[in-house]
């Protein structure tokens, strides 16, 4: 019996390997003690169901929010029948779009200031401007200007992605060895060459840290802005479920927004760290 | 060259003349030309002009290594700059191979004394980098990285990474780098500085066998009078601030023999390491007084 325990702890561990069968568990056990307490109230009856609702009322929302789904088209389609993928999609939508927009107009006027002393002077002071309001605070104005909808979630995410990587990128090009761009100069190197091959790369560490900072903040501003400003996504979902009470449709978005960014810092941002600034040993990192 | 293979001059007086010969015994060309080259620069934190360099003169011939050294503060490095293109200057001129130097370009390679080598790069692109601003084709610029991976030692390492290498790996790696665009002069500045005295040993032993092979014309600038004295067929002595060209001695002794366990019983050498020296030193007590 114990040899079998201990074959079989061994075969998990050549699986995963030790290190990393130990992050995953020390990792998971503030969650397993979250979801203890919860059911915990459930059976002890701490609290009402309305305040916090039971794990399986939670698990059945997917499926009572899903039920009138009309298939595979329907759902692709973002149909509204389909609430939770309908909702869950939109967000997911929206984050993809601001990134596509926000991050490499960020970067690129990053860069830009962070060469020339002259344009950085021009737009920092905006920018510590635009910081010092903070996204949600840009809601009624945008609702104002643009109504009700994505033009809203859209627009409070790209204030928020875009300086957040401004500022990020100018401190990254900053950071680099002026000996670096000296050696392709000297080589004959154009100025764009410079930008590619030495900024660029240079200011990574920098950039991917606020690649992870913006998507973190951006996806919290997305959420409030869809709560007051948006007619879908999960926020929109969120706030509508409380109002009528659908405690458990509350807990499955936060659930939700939760997972799907612990997912995307974990196979999208995480990755790309490791492909580039620690293959460049431009970081330390324990292992 | 009868004294010890050493020529001395008082730089004010003869050093043209010493130019002369030089050209006499070399009938080519000069590579490298400076002509009445003086300095100033505002002091970064005081705003006040400083004088670098007053009225420097001095001809590269094709495959000569010409060492510099001088008190800290001298200018050298202010040379090496104004000469690599990436400090502007206004009085006097600059040339190489007759064009006069306005900015960087690929026809002076330079050897910095930091890492400079792109940590993004492996060491293969790292070297192939100046091939492939000028768009050399993939295939020939692969052929031509590899021969100089050979040469400076670093074959079997072409795909790591700089963080990968030893402090002495890196800087052979910055040389074939420098030497893979074939440059027209490359300068050297204090390449060897940040590196261990026993690497540093094997790195001027390496540099000596890559100027005779490929024949390079090389300025270098170190600080270091056994490392000027070992590597250079002439080395300038450069007085303390205002760098001016204060001596300039001979060392005639070819490459071949050039090496560690030949060269601390080579009179020639000695004399000139002691030469350099004790001019060196004289500077040194000058600016200290001041």
């Amino acid at each position: 019996m114990t040899t079998a325990v201990g074959n079989l702890s061994i075969a998990v561990q050549r699986r995963f390997g030790r290190q990393r069968l130990r992050k995953i568990i020390l990792g998971s056990i503030p969650f397993a003690v979250m979801i203890a307490i919860w059911h915990a109230n459930t059976v002890f009856d701490w609290l009402p169901p309305v305040f916090i609702p039971p794990i399986g009322d939670v698990w059945e929302a997917i499926f009572f929010l899903q039920e009138d789904c009309a298939g595979f088209v329907a759902l692709v389609m973002l149909d509204n029948s389909c609430l939770i993928t309908t909702h869950v999609f939109s967000s997911i939508g929206r984050v993809i779009l601001a990134a596509i927009v926000g991050l490499p107009l960020g970067i690129a006027f990053g860069i830009l200031c962070g060469m020339s002393r002259t344009l950085s002077k021009f737009l920092e002071p905006v920018g510590v401007f635009a910081n010092s309001i903070s996204g949600i605070a840009w809601i009624p104005l945008a609702i104002v200007w643009f109504g009700v909808g994505w033009v809203t979630t859209l627009f409070i995410m790209l204030n928020t992605i875009f300086w957040l990587m401004f500022f990020n990128s100018m401190l990254g090009v900053r950071s680099v060895a002026k000996v670096y761009e000296e050696s392709v100069l000297t080589m004959g190197g154009s100025r764009w060459d410079v930008i590619k091959q030495v900024y660029l790369p240079g200011a990574m560490p920098s950039i991917i840290t606020g690649m992870r900072m913006s998507m973190g903040f951006g996806w919290r501003a997305l959420i409030a802005a869809e709560m007051i400003g948006g007619d879908s996504g999960l926020g929109f979902m969120i706030f509508t479920s409380a109002a009528e009470f659908k405690i458990e449709e509350v807990f499955l978005g936060v659930i939700f927004i939760s997972i799907i960014f612990m997912a995307t810092d974990k196979y999208l941002l995480a990755p790309l760290e490791k492909w580039t600034v620690e293959r460049w040993g431009l970081v330390w990192r324990p292992t | 060259m009868d004294d010890g293979g050493r020529e001395v001059a008082r730089a004010r007086h003869c050093c043209n003349e010493i130019i002369i010969t030089g050209a006499a015994m070399n009938s080519m060309t000069p590579k490298l030309v400076v002509e009445g080259l003086t300095h100033y620069y505002p002091d970064e934190y005081t705003g006040e002009s400083v004088h670098a360099l007053e009225d420097i003169n001095l001809e590269l011939y094709e495959g000569e290594l010409v060492s510099v050294v001088g008190p800290s503060g001298c200018g050298k490095s202010t040379l090496l700059n104004i000469l690599a293109g990436l400090l502007p200057y206004k009085i006097g001129t600059a040339s190489v191979d007759g064009n006069v130097i306005h900015g960087p370009g690929p026809d002076r390679g330079v050897v910095f004394q930091e890492h400079a080598i792109l940590p993004w790069r492996t060491v293969a692109k790292n070297i192939g980098h100046g091939l492939e601003i000028r768009r050399v084709p993939q295939a020939e610029r692969e052929k031509r990285v590899q021969e100089f991976i050979d040469l400076v030692g670093l074959t079997g390492f072409e795909d790591k990474f700089p963080h990968e290498l030893s402090g002495g790996m890196k800087q052979r790696c910055q040389v074939a780098r420098t030497l893979c665009s074939d440059p027209v002069v490359m300068l050297m500045d204090e390449p060897f500085a940040a590196v261990d005295a026993q690497t540093r040993i094997t790195l001027q032993e390496e540099l000596n066998r890559i100027a005779m092979a490929t024949h390079k014309t090389i300025l270098f600038i170190t600080h270091s009078v056994e490392e000027a004295a070992f590597l250079a067929d002439r080395c300038l002595v450069f007085s303390a601030r205002p760098g001016r060209l204060k001596e300039i001695v001979k060392i005639d002794i070819p490459r071949e023999q050039r090496n560690w366990t030949n060269m601390n019983d080579n009179a020639i050498f000695i004399s000139a390491r002691d030469r350099i020296l004790a001019s060196v030193r004289e500077e040194v007590s000058i600016a200290v007084e001041e």
